[in-house]
């Protein structure tokens, strides 16, 4: 089936974060703790479904000269959407991501997907393919930031889980460490995809 | 159609939209939105006021002070804004005094961004709690009057150079002894 294809593309095989390397901005930089790498995966997914179904639907109708600024509107209008009701429902959440939530309209997946995806293909694929980019990146972030957070505070989804004993890593929260555990795993996953090429290669 | 004419008309159509979204949007949200930076303000009012259930806000020269009543409508105590420039950005701070007796009540850190597990200790009770009952006579020296986190002098003295000007300014408009 072609939809779940597509859907399943980003979650492994065009992975935005550890395959395509594209929105690594917002990656780097909310995935200080797991529950932030979840809440922003899951608002760029909501964004960039929606703005996905929208450019889909409005293919037809969009002259090709103006298509990146209607896209961009699509986008903004979204994303500020995402903002406000995070605000004014979660604020404990928009304390910690409300600063990163107005940059999901200058994320490069949503115009990437937007432009490379949505805008060739009808609604019901480029729902897929948001859904799969969306999820894949959550899941990306999520994993980052569950790593980041049990090195550098000892805990996961703020639980406690390191013993007493445990001192934390603090560079593992600030900048560095999110290069470096973004660099391993993006080392690791690239490990596995070349094992997978070679076992299923027949010359 | 002139290609020019359904190039504007279509950016027109979707910026009408996109504006028409928005609008409804911010009348669903702003409510709750005003509403909830109003709690939080009063829940930290009422944590640096001990015993104070309701809050008062009055603009008292160029500060604006918050005054903390109990059930009965006595004054608990005053509380007031400080702001102090930390290690990575703006130190937002809110302090409970007492100016009956002239000392603080105590203080509570409302926003800052210091360094995680080195200046973001300034959050915690060890740090704050010893600002309780300190006399506003006293010079708020790091490591003579306060006590600074070991390797994170910087937020320190940030938190108590922003608490002592503050300090100042409000001991002008309500002298120690003086009455609420």
């Amino acid at each position: 089936m072609q939809i779940i294809k597509d859907f399943v593309n980003g979650l492994w095989n065009e992975n935005p974060i550890f395959r395509m390397v594209i929105g690594i901005c917002s990656a780097l930089a909310v995935t200080t703790a797991a529950n932030n790498g979840i809440a922003m995966g899951l608002a760029l997914t909501f964004v960039l479904t929606c703005s996905s179904i929208l450019v889909s639907l409005l293919r037809n109708v969009i002259p090709s000269k103006v298509r990146i600024p209607c896209y961009i509107i699509v986008v903004a209008t979204f994303t500020t959407v995402v903002d406000l009701f995070m605000k004014a429902y979660f604020p404990a959440l928009y304390e910690v991501l409300g600063i990163f939530i107005p940059l999901i309209v200058v994320n490069c997946i949503v115009l990437a997907r937007a432009e490379a995806f949505a805008s060739k293909v009808g609604v019901a694929r480029a729902t897929a393919d948001a859904l799969g980019m969306g999820l894949g990146y959550t899941w990306a972030i999520t994993l980052i930031s569950m790593i980041r957070e049990l090195l550098g505070a000892g805990t996961l989804f703020g639980y406690q889980v390191m013993g007493d004993g445990f001192t934390p890593w603090i560079s593992a929260i600030l900048p560095p460490g999110a290069f470096i555990v973004m660099g391993i795993l993006v080392g690791l996953i690239n490990m596995i995809n070349r094992k997978t090429v070679k076992d299923t290669d027949c010359h | 159609m002139n290609q020019y004419a359904r190039m504007i008309i279509v950016l027109m159509i979707i910026s009408i939209a996109s504006g028409a979204v928005l609008a409804l949007s911010y009348e669903i949200t702003n409510p709750t939105i005003q509403e909830q930076a109003r709690q939080k303000l009063e829940q930290s009012v009422l944590t640096v006021i001990p015993g104070a259930t309701k809050m008062e806000e009055i603009q008292k020269e160029d500060m604006i002070v918050y005054i903390g009543l109990d059930d009965e409508g006595n004054k608990k105590g005053i509380s007031f804004e400080a702001t102090g420039s930390g290690f990575n950005g703006p130190i937002e701070i809110m302090v409970g005094y007492n100016p009956i007796e002239g000392n603080l009540l105590a203080i509570e850190i409302l926003s800052m961004s210091e360094t995680p597990g080195l200046g973001a200790k300034i959050k915690e009770e060890a740090f704050t709690s010893q600002f309780k009952g300190k006399s506003s006579e006293e010079e708020f020296a790091v490591k003579e009057d306060v006590q600074a986190i070991s390797g994170a002098t910087i937020s320190s003295t940030a938190v108590a150079n922003a608490i002592k000007t503050s300090l100042d300014k409000i001991v002008k408009i309500y002298p120690v002894g003086g009455d609420l």
